[in-house]
C-alpha cells in the first residue's frame, strides 16, 4: 500500500497487523497516539499486544506496555496463546512494562492534592530503558476509576502524550466505549490525547459473533472508510480490508473472448465472454447453472488459464464428484495448482473474510477465470442484502482490475416459461440491484412441450457486444452440455 | 510543596500516634523511578506501609487525618 505523500501530511507507521495497515492506508499516525475504543471483550487488548509484538519482531521497534488493568504476569501468560514470548523480549531489553495493574491493592486517599509525576517518570524511564518507538496503554478508564482527582489524571495523560510526541513514539491507548455515540469514551479523553480513534464491536449473528472495526476519525489523515470485519486467530488479529472501488482500472477487452468450450454456445456469445466481464447465469434449480460454470473453468484450464471456484451451493467434494462424472478431474487440476476451491460456512457468512479468501486464491495462482456458485446462496446465508451488494461491487471491481473473467450463478425463482410471453418475465436481479454491475446475463428456463420438460437458454444482455437474440434449447448429457436447435413454438 | 506538607503530617503521626515505634524512609521518586516501579507508585505524595503486611498505600497531601489513620489501619478499635 502506498502512502500519499501530501506536503505536511502525517506519516504513517505500519503496525504489522495483517490487513489492519491496509484499512489504515499504511498504518497509524506516526509519533501520535491513537485511541482504540469498544466495549469489553471486543479485542482491544489483543490489538495492543500485537502492535507491540509486530513492532519488535518485524520492524525492530522496541515497545513499552503501560498497564493499569491486568498485571504484567497475566499479560505475559495471555500472549503465550498466540505463541509470543514476552519473557524473552524483556530479557533482550526490547520490551518493558510499566506495571500498574489494578490488582496491586487498594489505594487510600487522604486529601485529593496529588499529582502523577511518578507515573510520568516511570513511563519516561521505561521509554529510555528500551529506546522505545512504540507504547501501549491499557486502559484509560481503569486509571480514571481508581483515582478521585480526575483533573490530575487528565493532566498526566496530557503530559505523557506530549512526551511521546516529543520522542516520536507511536502509541495506542484503550478506552471503554459508553453509549451509542461513535468513539466516545466515558471520560471524553480522546478529545485531548488522541489524534485518531478506532472503534471495535462485537455483533451477534444468528449463530456466531462477528467482530468488526471502523475508523472513527483521523485528524487530517487518510484512511479507508467503512466497517471492516476482523478475526482473532491463534496467531493474532486478521483484518479483512474492503477493496477500494474508487481506484478501478478496468482491464476489459471486447476483442478477447473467453470461451465456454460448449459448441454452439460460444458462437451465440460471439466467441465467449469478453475479457474482464462478469456474466450472470440465471435459472432455477436443475437448469444446469453449475455445469456451465464447470465448462467455463475447464475450457480456461485447457487454454492455460487458472481458475477459482467459489463453492457455496454444494460441498466442494460434491462439486468434484459431479465434475468427475463428466470427465473433468478437478482433484488433479487442484494438485497441479490450476484450480482453487473457496468455500465457507453458510451461517452468518463474513463477507469481508470471504472476499479476502477469494482475492487470496486468485492472487495465489494468478487465476483468470472465476465461478461464483452462487450469489443466491450468499444472499440467503448472509445477514443482510446490502452487504451482499457491497461484496459483489468490490469483487467485480477487483476482477476488472485484474482482468479476471467471471461467471456468477443466480438462482432465479422464474422457472417455467410455458406460456407465450412469459419466457422473459421478471428476472429478479433488481432485488439486489445487480444489473449495473452485470455485463451480461444468460437466462436458463424450463419449458413444457409434448409432455416433456425442455431446457432453454437465451442471452438477455451482453454489454458492448453482438450476440444472438434467439432462444436455444440445450441438454445436459454425460460429458457436459449439448446445445440444440433454435427453439420454435 | 505537597510532599513537604505530607511529610509534616506523617511525622506528626509517627511521633504522636506511633510514639516513634517505626522506621520512616523518605524517597524522591522523581530521582528514583525504579523505586516507583518497584512499589507501583503512580502519584505523589504517597505513603506506603510496608510492614506489617499487607502493604497499605495512602496518597494525597495526607491532610485528612481520619482517612490517613483508616488507610494505615490505625483506627482505635471500638
Amino acid at each position: 500500500m502506498q502512502n500519499k505523500t501530501r506536503k505536511g501530511a502525517v506519516e504513517k507507521l505500519a503496525t504489522g497487523i495483517r490487513g489492519f495497515d491496509e484499512v489504515l492506508e499504511g498504518g497509524v499516525p506516526k509519533g501520535r497516539s491513537t485511541l482504540i475504543t469498544g466495549a469489553s471483550g471486543t479485542g482491544k487488548t489483543v490489538i495492543l499486544n500485537e502492535f507491540l509484538y509486530r513492532g519488535i519482531i518485524q520492524f525492530k521497534e522496541n515497545g513499552v506496555y503501560v498497564t493499569f488493568e491486568e498485571d504484567k504476569k497475566d499479560i505475559i501468560k495471555n500472549v503465550k496463546n498466540f505463541g509470543w514470548n514476552y519473557n524473552a523480549l524483556i530479557a533482550q531489553k526490547k520490551l518493558t512494562f510499566v506495571d500498574a495493574g489494578a490488582l496491586k491493592g487498594v489505594i487510600f486517599e487522604s486529601g485529593t492534592n496529588y499529582d502523577f509525576s511518578p507515573l510520568i517518570e516511570r513511563v519516561k524511564y521505561a521509554l529510555k530503558k528500551v529506546k522505545a518507538k512504540r507504547l501501549v496503554m491499557d486502559s484509560i478508564d481503569s486509571l480514571f476509576s481508581r483515582f478521585q482527582n480526575k483533573d490530575a489524571i487528565r493532566q498526566a495523560l496530557y503530559q505523557i502524550v506530549a512526551e511521546l510526541k516529543d520522542l516520536g513514539v507511536t502509541a495506542l491507548l484503550t478506552g471503554e466505549k459508553v453509549g451509542e455515540e461513535k468513539g466516545l469514551t466515558r471520560y471524553g479523553v480522546e478529545e485531548f490525547v488522541a489524534d485518531g480513534a478506532i472503534e471495535l464491536e462485537l455483533i451477534k449473528g444468528q449463530q456466531q459473533f462477528l467482530r468488526r472495526m471502523f475508523v472513527v476519525k483521523f485528524r487530517g489523515i487518510g484512511f479507508r472508510s467503512g466497517i471492516v470485519e476482523f478475526e482473532i486467530t491463534d496467531q493474532g488479529l486478521v483484518v479483512y480490508p474492503k477493496i477500494p472501488i474508487e481506484r478501478i482500472v478496468a482491464k476489459t477487452d471486447f476483442k478477447i473472448r473467453k470461451a465456454f468450450g460448449i459448441k454452439g454456445l460460444d458462437e451465440i456469445l460471439g466467441g465467449g465472454i469478453p475479457l474482464g466481464h462478469m456474466v450472470l447465469i440465471s435459472g432455477n434449480t436443475g437448469t444446469g447453472k453449475t455445469m456451465f460454470g464447470m465448462h467455463f473453468l475447464t475450457q480456461g484450464m485447457r487454454e492455460g488459464e487458472n481458475a477459482v471456484f467459489l463453492a457455496l451451493e454444494e460441498p466442494v467434494e460434491q462439486v468434484k464428484k459431479t465434475a468427475l462424472v463428466h470427465g473433468w478431474d478437478f482433484n488433479r487440476s487442484e494438485k497441479e495448482g490450476k484450480i482453487r476451491f473457496v468455500s465457507t460456512s453458510l451461517i452468518d457468512i463474513a463477507n469481508d473474510k470471504l472476499l479476502y479468501q477469494i482475492v487470496s486464491a486468485v492472487e495465489c495462482i494468478n487465476a483468470k477465470r472465476v465461478v461464483v456458485d452462487s450469489i443466491s446462496t450468499l444472499m440467503s446465508a448472509t445477514m443482510n442484502q446490502e452487504q451482499v451488494r457491497q461484496f459483489l461491487v468490490q469483487l467485480v471491481a477487483y476482477f476488472k482490475r485484474k482482468g479476471v473473467t467471471c461467471v456468477m450463478n443466480y438462482l432465479s425463482p422464474v422457472s417455467f416459461g410455458a406460456v407465450r410471453g412469459q419466457l422473459l418475465s421478471s428476472l429478479m436481479t433488481n432485488e439486489i440491484r445487480l444489473s449495473s454491475m452485470t455485463d451480461g446475463i444468460i437466462m436458463l428456463l424450463f419449458v413444457e412441450r409434448d409432455q416433456k420438460i425442455k431446457k432453454l437458454l437465451s442471452v438477455l444482455k451482453m454489454r458492448g457486444s453482438e450476440h444472438a437474440t434467439e432462444i436455444f434449447s440445450f441438454e445436459i448429457e454425460k460429458g457436459g452440455i449439448k446445445m440444440g436447435e433454435k427453439y420454435k413454438e | 510543596m505537597l510532599s513537604r506538607k505530607a511529610i509534616t503530617e506523617v511525622k506528626k503521626i509517627v511521633s504522636e500516634d506511633l510514639k516513634d515505634n517505626c522506621r520512616l524512609k523518605i524517597v524522591d521518586l522523581l530521582l528514583n523511578p525504579e523505586e516507583a516501579e518497584r512499589y507501583n507508585i503512580m502519584v505523589t505524595p504517597a505513603l506506603i506501609r510496608t510492614h506489617p503486611k499487607p502493604e497499605k498505600k495512602i496518597i494525597g497531601d495526607l491532610s485528612n487525618k481520619e482517612d490517613l489513620l483508616t488507610g494505615l489501619d490505625l483506627t482505635p478499635r471500638q
